[in-house]
């Protein structure tokens, strides 16, 4: 078996005395989609946060491909790409410009011919030269995934990446992650959209209350309970836990 | 340390303060301009030598610093907090940059407008009045390292600022007032006591003689002293900057 991309050991993160992550450990292996679900406030961004650099966990350790994200930042952060949660976009540059500077920032000599191809893969080649702010929602949204892709990353958390958005740019960007992990990429998504984890993920993981509760192949956990759909052994997995805790 | 992700960085923010030159170089320029006429040319003709140069000389030294330390401050405290606020500064965080990178990047734009506006003020000044560079060297010093102390501040207001409110105290109710009464339109000396004593414990009092010095070879106190204060300044923010950086306080949760 190949070693993981990703390997959670141990995790616990605490923001004084609120555990946002439970002794959480977790392995993602190469070229799949791992889908994150739980409700919100779960951590599942905090787990993406500690692992991509913008939380630090208060234990425990997190490898990406065998490097350490803590003393191997430097390596580990060139092999990761975040698309967050929220939207953000600096109103000073265009399209063009910020996939530019997001490549120098990852460390890759900025290649106007990559960023161009990012931008006609992501339908943003029209808008180009214009102001970032002056794009729709959508644009911003694929604007977020493509500078995400910048540096090539091994392994891609998408953070919500549909949320608010249209069904059919929800399509559009799932058309997107499918080439990617055709293209080698291993993914780890979060979404409240269960029926779109059930198609897309090789693998789930269930997160409350910073504990992981389910961490199993789609097929397997739809065998297990043949007829009922992802959404249905989610909710009561999610009602067992919340009977457990209220207990 | 990533050359490459320096070097970006560093570019990005020069980007930054050149798309809005109008706010970030010209108005800075408009207005230190204005107080060079108010207070050096049409005052100054009624005002009596001071320390043994004319008063339009006298001052220009003054506004240059004042300039500088206020474009220094503002342009890492704003950069830095409006990517703080608009979530921008997740691709710096999830970049392979450390808390040296970002020091070297943001400081080094910082200066350099600094710089920017400061000749360009000095350069105004040339048109009215003969000026002379008594010591290159001095100017270069202060000028480096007022420069760098004021960025390394401006860093750390916006690290600690989590309202525009809280960024605004310094510029306004910090800076400005030690400017003002560091000895830009005036020398310690005219004061009475226990002002004169008083004004020794201002910061800015050193980095405005100090370059006056550098300009003029007259100032309140000695270079040395100038140099002392502002090497343990500098010394004592960057301190403070790269422990809050490398920390990830108010960047990393």
């Amino acid at each position: 078996m190949k070693p993981p991309v990703l390997r959670c050991r141990h995790v616990s993160k605490r923001y004084g005395k609120f555990t946002a992550l439970r002794d959480l450990s977790l392995e993602v292996y190469e070229g799949e989609i791992f889908a994150l679900l739980g409700p919100n406030g779960a951590g599942k961004s905090t787990l993406i946060h500690c692992i991509t650099g913008l939380a630090k966990q208060s234990k425990g350790s997190i490898e990406v491909l065998g490097f350490d994200t803590v003393t191997d930042f430097r390596t580990t952060r060139r092999l990761v790409g975040l698309v967050p949660q929220e939207i953000n976009y600096d109103p000073f540059f265009t399209p063009l410009e910020s996939l530019m500077i997001q490549m120098g920032l990852m460390g890759v000599k900025p290649n106007r011919e990559r960023a161009e191809s990012l931008l006609k893969t992501f339908s943003l080649d029209e808008k180009r030269d214009a102001y970032t702010r002056t794009l729709s929602g959508g644009m911003k949204r694929r604007l977020l995934v493509a500078k995400a892709l910048v540096h090539g990353p091994r392994l891609l958390f998408l953070d919500e990446p549909t949320a608010g958005v249209d069904v059919e740019l929800r399509q559009e960007l799932w058309q997107e992650v499918e080439d990617l992990r055709a293209a080698g990429t291993t993914i780890v998504l979060t979404t409240h959209y269960i029926e779109e984890a059930e198609k897309l993920a090789d693998r789930i993981g269930i997160l409350h209350k910073g504990e992981l509760l389910l961490v199993e192949s789609r097929d397997s956990l739809l065998e297990r309970h043949s007829g009922r759909s992802l959404e249905e052994i989610y909710l009561e997995l999610i009602r067992k836990a919340e009977g457990r805790h209220a207990a | 340390m990533s050359a490459i992700a320096l070097k970006t960085l560093f570019l990005k923010e020069i980007r930054r303060f050149s798309k809005v030159w109008l706010q970030t170089v010209l108005s800075p320029l408009v207005t230190t301009s204005l107080y060079f006429l108010v207070f050096g040319v049409a005052l100054g003709s009624r005002l009596r030598e001071i320390s043994g140069v004319p008063y339009i000389q006298f001052v220009v030294p003054g506004l240059v610093m004042m300039t500088m330390v206020r474009d220094a401050f503002l342009n890492t405290s704003s950069s830095l907090f409006q990517s703080k606020i608009n979530g921008t500064i997740t691709d710096v965080l999830v970049a392979p940059i450390g808390a040296f990178e970002m020091l070297v990047a943001y400081v080094g734009a910082a200066m350099l407008r600094a710089f920017l506006v400061g000749t360009l003020v000095y350069l105004v000044a040339l048109t009215f009045t003969y000026f002379p560079l008594h010591h290159v060297g001095w100017i270069l010093f202060f000028a480096i390292f007022v420069t760098a102390t004021l960025a390394l501040l401006g860093m750390v207001a916006a690290l600690w600022a989590e309202k525009f409110d809280h960024l605004a105290i310094f510029p306004n109710f910090v800076l400005l007032p030690l400017a003002f009464l560091g000895g830009v339109f005036y020398s310690i000396d005219l004061l009475p006591e226990p002002w004169h004593t008083v004004s020794l414990f201002n910061p800015l009092l050193y980095m405005v003689n100090g370059l006056r010095y550098g300009f003029l070879g007259v100032a309140d106190v000695t270079p040395e002293a100038s140099a002392a204060v502002v090497l343990l300044s500098f010394a004592v923010v960057l301190a403070v900057a790269s422990a809050l950086l490398r920390s990830g306080y108010n960047l990393r949760s």
